[in-house]
């Protein structure tokens, strides 16, 4: 028996017909990173007992949209997430049903990820001990069955290309309704991920919660949403699994109030190329977020530099956190369209608090135009272009913004 | 050191030349410097040349120079220091014969932006002045960098974006008299303020056009100087400065030290101050750009530029007029020809027959920054030997 000690959500800012989007500079990757930091961000400041997230001993990422295939996504997600390089990552294809599997069976220290793009959100879970059951905020989950059943009314190939047989009344009754009964639950569910708000309504006699998202997010948003006692089914085409829960996890939430998705144009062009050797020297300070500390004299440097500006020191340098808060210093709107580029968008530079360090970053999370001189945000993980095939992730400005911001129109 | 003059310029229209190569640019410049000298120029007499190109369309500078102005003995060599290029090519030739290395040396600067598509300019371009992991994947397009600069400049001085288009305002104007300008037409602040946003806060009208074009200068050393003219441009002063190449690293936004740097060098060299410069062509790739250069040439106190743009003393017929032949805004922009141009314009006001003639000047200065913003040439000239 599994517990949690916690569990994290994110859902992107932006709304397109009722369901939340990515931004252009997200992908599964982002999403799960930022469930991932507001989970464990939560629980190192809820808690004054240690529990700070830092014994995550290794990753799960499930998701149907993990953005490389061949390639690795494992690096990124570790460092975006502040993890050592050392913790073994677990990349899966799978939704609402495998994340469920990841919980249950996942060792303790084990941190599952979810991300899906449509609808877009993702979730975070911390396994705790199992020894710990019965502790303080603990949580446990006890598997109640499984089935495995073949219904691909949507399918994706190597190709990436999307099928889909498009019979949502085939899938509700050969599918939901078949694994449901395979399963043989002595209560209907109270909890249903994997499914909409209307055939989730169906099979739970209109108990389980409408969720954000349809994939293995959904779980996570599933269990955010469980008290002591609920049964949950987890179901994805003719699969589903059912576990109930034993207490009320501890959820952190990042799921900010949505915005109209902020019309771009594109604007055909070149392929900017991408420099791997540059890509890879550049990798941890920028996916990581921090600069290099002087060894002599311990001046920060972002981008790290070899000669230190503050003692000229050659000696060395060592990756030091930066803040990841700070003020606009200077920002620019461009709206000239520029070729394989979404405009307009926004360009910040950024003194970040308590150093001496200013960062040239894109502003995400707000229409281009929103940010202005002097505005406080934070820094967080996007994805800032996808260059010869390779997702080139860092950090943009996520500005403070209280108010529904004016931006420029498109 | 000897002291050093400029006998002969000649420079290409400005424009989009789709029907000229590099090629053909530059000997046209070379052959229009020639017929400029008083006495006239045997190319034989040429001793070396120095040839400022930023980017290259044809393979090797160096070597185009030579070949297509069949100068095959002389020894050349390429400058290439962003948009200083133009005047850091000047100052290399200049050190070259005031050392006495040589008497008569060419220099040429030419570039030819239109050559790629406009789609692809954009990228090739930003790649040469961009940190390639950093700031190039960003989308800091050209415009940008300068922008980041105007935005905090109007942020902290009294400027608006009204005194940013009175310069364009200024510079169209000065251009309609000047046969060689790519812009020949009049504007209006509020045709500025209204033109499409680039990268906020420049509109299309704070913008240089996209340029291709050659200038050449001919310089030599007050020993042979009888030989060529009656009325030599002296090379008072020369200057380069830098600053931090990344913008997230320069403390102050609202100023580009590596003009100051630049500009005290040259100065220094002069022995002269700002208050002796009579006439300017400044670098107004962007509007707020010549904005900010007032400043750190020292022409006006910081954040002083608005009031002094406003009072029109810049405007020809002003006590300093500032980009007489229509400057990068409207004469145009082909990087490395662009400080030789501007030698190219005061040569001919500093004796007397420039197209937008501003009277009475004697001593005038030409200033160039690029990299972005990491590298400023300043040249000061003047019909006064000093």
């Amino acid at each position: 028996m599994s517990t949690l000690r916690g569990v994290g959500t994110y859902l992107p800012v932006w709304e397109n017909a009722g369901r939340r989007v990515v931004g252009r500079d997200e992908d599964a990757l982002t999403l799960a990173v930022a469930a991932g930091r507001a989970l464990m961000d939560g629980l190192r400041s809820g808690s004054v007992t240690g529990d700070d997230g830092d014994d995550v001993r290794q990753v799960v990422l499930v998701s149907r949209d993990l953005p490389l295939a061949e390639g690795g996504n494992s690096a990124a997600l570790l460092a975006g997430l502040g993890l050592a390089d050392t913790t073994p990552v677990v990349e899966q294809v799978g939704g609402a049903p495998a994340v469920l599997d990841a919980v249950v069976s996942a060792a303790s220290g084990t941190l599952v990820l979810a991300a899906d793009l449509e609808p877009a959100g993702a979730g975070a879970v911390l396994i705790g001990a199992e020894d710990a059951d019965g502790a303080e905020g603990s949580v446990s989950l006890r598997v109640l069955g499984r089935v495995t059943g073949s219904l691909p009314i949507t399918s994706r190939g190597r190709d990436g290309e999307r099928w889909d047989y498009d019979d949502s009344r085939l899938l509700f009754e050969r599918g939901t309704k078949k694994a449901l009964s395979a399963l043989a639950l002595e209560t209907p569910p109270t909890l249903v991920a994997g499914l909409s708000a209307k055939p989730a309504g169906q099979v739970s006699g209109g108990r389980a919660p409408s969720l954000p998202t349809l994939g293995g997010s959904s779980t996570v948003f599933a269990l955010a949403a469980a008290t002591a006692g609920d049964v949950l089914v987890a179901t994805e085409q003719g699969s589903a699994v059912a576990a109930t829960i034993l207490g009320s996890p501890r959820v952190h939430r990042d799921e900010p109030s949505p915005r109209p998705l902020a019309r771009t144009r594109s604007t055909p062009g070149p392929d900017i190329g991408i420099s791997l050797p540059a890509y890879e020297r550049a990798f941890a300070a920028k996916v990581r977020w921090e600069a290099g500390s002087c060894d002599a004299c311990g001046q920060l440097a972002m981008p790290p530099r070899r000669r230190c500006t503050a003692c000229g020191s050659e000696e060395g340098w060592s990756l030091s956190p930066l803040p990841r808060s700070g003020e606009v210093y200077t920002k620019v709107d461009i709206h000239v369209p520029v070729p394989g580029r979404e405009t307009p968008y926004s360009l910040a530079i950024v003194q970040l608090d308590d150093t001496d360090v200013r960062t040239l970053v894109t502003v995400t999370g707000v229409p281009a135009g929103a940010v202005d001189i002097g505005d406080r945000g934070r820094l967080v993980l996007r994805l800032v272009d996808v260059r010869s095939g390779v997702p080139d992730y860092g950090h943009a400005l996520l500005p403070d913004l209280t108010d529904q911001p004016q931006g420029e129109s498109a | 050191m000897r002291r050093v003059a400029i006998v002969g310029a000649g420079m290409t229209p400005f424009k989009e030349h789709f029907d000229l190569g590099i090629k053909d640019l530059v000997p046209m410049a070379v052959s229009e410097m020639a017929g400029s000298v008083d006495k006239g120029l045997d190319r034989a007499d040429i001793q070396a040349a120095w040839f400022g190109e930023l980017t290259t369309t044809d393979g090797f500078p160096a070597g185009i120079l030579a070949d297509s102005c069949d100068l095959m003995d002389i020894p050349v060599t390429r400058v290439e220091n962003a948009c200083a290029t133009g005047n850091d090519a000047v100052r290399n030739a200049t050190y070259a014969v005031a050392s006495g290395a040589f008497d008569v040396v060419l220099v040429v600067g030419a570039d030819k932006v239109r050559e790629s598509s406009s789609r692809s300019t954009f990228w090739e371009w930003a790649k040469l002045t961009r940190d390639v992991a950093w700031d190039y994947p960003v989308g800091l397009v050209a415009p940008a960098n300068f922008a980041l600069h105007a935005a905090r400049y109007l942020h902290e001085s009294p400027a608006t974006r009204e005194h940013m288009a009175m310069v364009a305002v200024k510079n169209h104007k000065h251009a309609v008299p000047n046969p060689k300008a790519q812009l020949r037409y009049e504007i209006t602040v509020e045709q500025v303020l209204s033109a499409p946003m680039v990268v906020a806060p420049f509109g299309l009208l704070d913008c240089t056009p996209q340029s291709d074009g050659a200038a050449a200068l001919l310089v030599v050393s007050e020993d042979v100087v009888e030989q060529y003219t009656d009325h030599p441009v002296w090379v008072r002063g020369v200057g380069l400065g830098l600053d931090r190449v990344m913008h997230q690293h320069k403390a102050d936004m609202t100023s580009f030290p590596a003009t100051v740097k630049a500009a005290r060098a040259a100065y220094a060299m002069a022995g002269i101050g700002p208050q002796d410069i009579d006439l300017a062509e400044v670098h107004d790739c962007f509007s707020a750009v010549e904005l900010i250069s007032y400043e750190d040439l020292g022409f006006t106190d910081r954040f002083g530029a608005a009031a002094y743009v406003a009072s029109g003393a810049t405007t020809v017929g002003g006590a300093r007029p500032v980009n007489a032949s229509g400057g990068l805004k409207a004469k145009g922009h082909p990087p490395g020809a662009t400080g030789v141009a501007q030698c190219v314009e005061l040569f001919e006001q500093l004796r007397g027959h420039a197209s937008n003639q501003v009277d009475g000047a004697t001593t005038a200065l030409a200033h160039n920054i690029g990299g972005p913003t990491a590298v400023s040439a300043v040249t000061v000239l003047s019909s006064e030997k000093g």
